[in-house]
């Protein structure tokens, strides 16, 4: 690799740098390049290789294998994006440069896709725990091992799963992952029980939908308005806001949330310190010029942390970003939102949503949700999965 | 059939579910690239009538009408159509076979008749044609819809078994 020193990549001609290859950012890439093959376009993403979010709970229920979840960019570069394995370590919108370790890019608008951080210091003890308390809230390694934790525990072990407050990425996904888990205990461990600790006062997506899969794992002890404040890997147990402690034998921490922290230190993020406020036609962030920013860091439109409204909002944003680069005015087009949520090994359920953007505002025109769980739904939940990602990759 | 397309970008949001430019690859979700503008029109016009109830397109039909759907239907009829998925030969065999009560209205190639308002078959995936003519043997699509009363009426006489081929050989036909 070439050494990273100076203006390591002079800039020739038109260029967008989009930083974060996961599903706003790899989709914006991609759509930059199909818009005007006449931009360069630089993604920068410290993996090797996409794991999917999406379907990786099936992965804790033995479902799926994290492989089936995993893949390279190669699309990406066959579109002529430029990909290098690093990270950004800073944003300076005043000379529109990207830093990459001792060097920099020069770029005309940025793209920024960076997801989540956790904020490990909400709750006491978790910092210290590392590798003892998981998340596997990025799939990969996480997911892997906390699967494996969760197939070595003995039948009649308790498993605890925590459940931060809104906002965070993917609002039904924890109640998707109640369902994986209890689904494989109710099959493999039927004296385990599962003890789902919510923050929030209610099931925050789909309630009624996953009331009604619920039906069929007894096995769950579901508790709102317990928001955990403190781990203790030693005496095996979590205490909430309240005091109350409950002991487990696998513990899964999904901790609270804020933008991915290169969005941070950029000062993209608003008064709150965790999410960007962005354009709702364009996406540039309303604090820096020329920069935009999509997916799950973003904050203010009236959608859910999801992986179809990122892919959508990579889109658009490309289009936008093409639109603005060529001196034109961009189209004013929403984004769209559909969270299919596994109920068991085959059945699965939706909430979708559409949108109009009025008064260059995103505003909501209708939620449907699916007529209860199906294997039919489950099939078109896999479609979706088939679709998108060859959107976002191929 | 680019970015200069005035569907382009109305057509953003589609390709999450039926692929990138509507070629879908899926089993379930039908395919929209080559689609005659015609029939996808008249399809998001009873979704968001909800003549047709899916509970996966009602949103997105009235979204589309309010884009646009002229724009959104002309685009993906420009797409080129994919090839047909790989499909089991013996049972293409036995659907053609079983296919003939199909021909009056989509004729001996199952490409449809715009006139009649019969759509093209020809390669739709085929989990996507068996769940559809499921849902007319319930009458589920466009339930009570009197014009389609023949339709459901010869889905009622088709034998459980034959489902699977009939929409393997629509589905392998170009
Ligand atoms: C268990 C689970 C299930 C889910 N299920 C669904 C589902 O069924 N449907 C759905 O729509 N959504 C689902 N989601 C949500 C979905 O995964 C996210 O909404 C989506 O990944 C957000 O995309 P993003 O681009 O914002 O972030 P990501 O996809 O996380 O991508 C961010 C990328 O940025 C990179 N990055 C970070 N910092 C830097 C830096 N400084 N420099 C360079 N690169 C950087 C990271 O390495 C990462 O690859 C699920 C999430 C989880 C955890
Ligand atoms: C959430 C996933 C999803 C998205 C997003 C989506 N669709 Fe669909 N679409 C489906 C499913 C599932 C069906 C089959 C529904 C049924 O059983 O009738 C379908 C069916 C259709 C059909 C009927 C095809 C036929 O052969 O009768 C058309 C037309 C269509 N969609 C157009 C669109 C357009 C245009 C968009 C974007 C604006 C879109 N869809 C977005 C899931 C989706
Ligand atoms: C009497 C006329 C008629 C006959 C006979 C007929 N069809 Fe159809 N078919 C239609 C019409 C009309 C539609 C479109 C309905 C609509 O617009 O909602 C249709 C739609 C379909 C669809 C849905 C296509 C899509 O893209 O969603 C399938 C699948 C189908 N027919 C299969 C068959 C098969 C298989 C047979 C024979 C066993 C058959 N049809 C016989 C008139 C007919």
């Amino acid at each position: 690799a070439p050494a990273m020193k100076g203006d390591f990549a002079p800039k020739r001609g038109p260029r967008v740098v989009v930083i974060g290859g996961g599903w706003g950012g790899a989709t914006a890439a991609k759509y930059v390049r199909l818009g005007d093959p006449a931009i360069e376009v630089i993604l920068l993403e410290p993996n090797k290789q996409f794991v999917s979010c999406p379907l990786s709970n099936l992965v804790l229920s033995g479902v799926r294998s994290i492989d089936s979840l995993t893949f390279g960019y190669r699309g990406l570069r066959s579109h002529g994006v430029r990909i290098i394995h690093e990270a950004a370590t800073a944003i300076e919108p005043d000379t529109k440069r990207v830093r990459v370790g001792e060097g920099y890019l020069q770029y005309d608008r940025l793209i920024v896709s960076p997801g989540i951080e956790f904020q490990t210091e909400q709750i006491a003890g978790l910092a210290e725990a590392g590798d003892q308390v998981l998340h596997a809230w990025k799939a990969g390694p996480q997911t892997v091992e906390l699967a494996r934790r969760l197939q070595a525990m003995p039948d009649g072990g308790v498993f605890v799963l925590t459940i931060p407050p809104i906002a965070y990425r993917c609002p039904p996904g924890p109640y998707e992952r109640t369902c994986q888990v209890a689904w494989y205990l109710k099959h493999n461990k039927p004296r385990s029980k599962l003890i789902v600790l919510d923050a929030n006062q209610n099931i925050v997506s789909k309630t009624g939908l996953f009331r009604a899969a619920w039906r069929d794992y007894p096995n769950i002890d579901y508790r709102a308005s317990s928001k955990v404040v403190k781990v203790d890997t030693g005496a095996r147990e979590v205490t909430t806001e309240f005091g109350d402690r409950v002991k487990y034998d696998v513990v899964n921490v999904i901790p609270p949330q804020r933008a991915g922290t290169i969005a941070v230190q950029a000062d993209l993020v608003g008064a709150d310190k965790r999410w960007c406020q962005v354009d709702h036609v364009t996406y540039e962030s309303v604090k820096h010029k020329a920069v935009h920013v999509i997916g799950d860091s973003t904050i203010g439109l009236p959608v859910p942390k999801s992986g179809t409204v990122a892919n959508a909002m990579g889109k658009i944003c490309a289009n936008a970003v093409v639109h603005l680069i060529g001196g034109k005015q961009p189209p004013a087009m929403p984004p769209v939102n559909v969270c299919y949520s596994w109920v068991s090994d085959k059945e699965a359920m939706a909430v979708i949503n559409a949108y109009r953007i009025e008064g260059g505002k995103v505003v909501q025109i209708e939620q449907k949700l699916t007529p209860g769980q199906s294997q039919a739904f489950g099939q078109n939940a896999l479609g979706w999965a088939r679709s998108i990602w060859n959107d976002i990759l191929g | 059939t680019g970015p200069k397309d005035p569907g382009y970008a109305k057509a953003f949001s589609c390709s999450a579910c039926h692929g990138w430019d509507g070629a879908s690859r899926a089993d379930t979700v039908p395919v929209l690239a080559g689609m005659p503008a015609w029939y996808l029109k008249k399809a998001i016009q009873d979704y968001a009538s909800g003549k047709r109830p899916a509970a996966e397109m009602e949103p997105y039909a009235k979204m589309v009408l309010e884009l646009g759907v002229d724009d959104v239907a002309n685009y993906f009829a420009r797409q080129p159509k994919p090839a047909p998925l790989a499909a089991d030969p013996a049972a293409v065999e036995r659907g053609r076979v079983a296919a003939a009560p199909c021909a009056v209205c989509h004729g001996t190639t199952g490409k449809g008749d715009p006139a009649k308002g019969v759509p093209d078959l020809t390669g739709q995936p085929a989990g996507y044609l068996r769940n559809q003519m499921l849902l007319f043997k319930a009458d589920k699509r466009s339930p009570g819809e009197p014009t389609l009363s023949a339709v459901k009426a010869l889905m009622k006489t088709i034998p459980d078994a034959q489902y699977a081929d009939l929409a393997a050989y629509f589905a392998s036909q170009r």
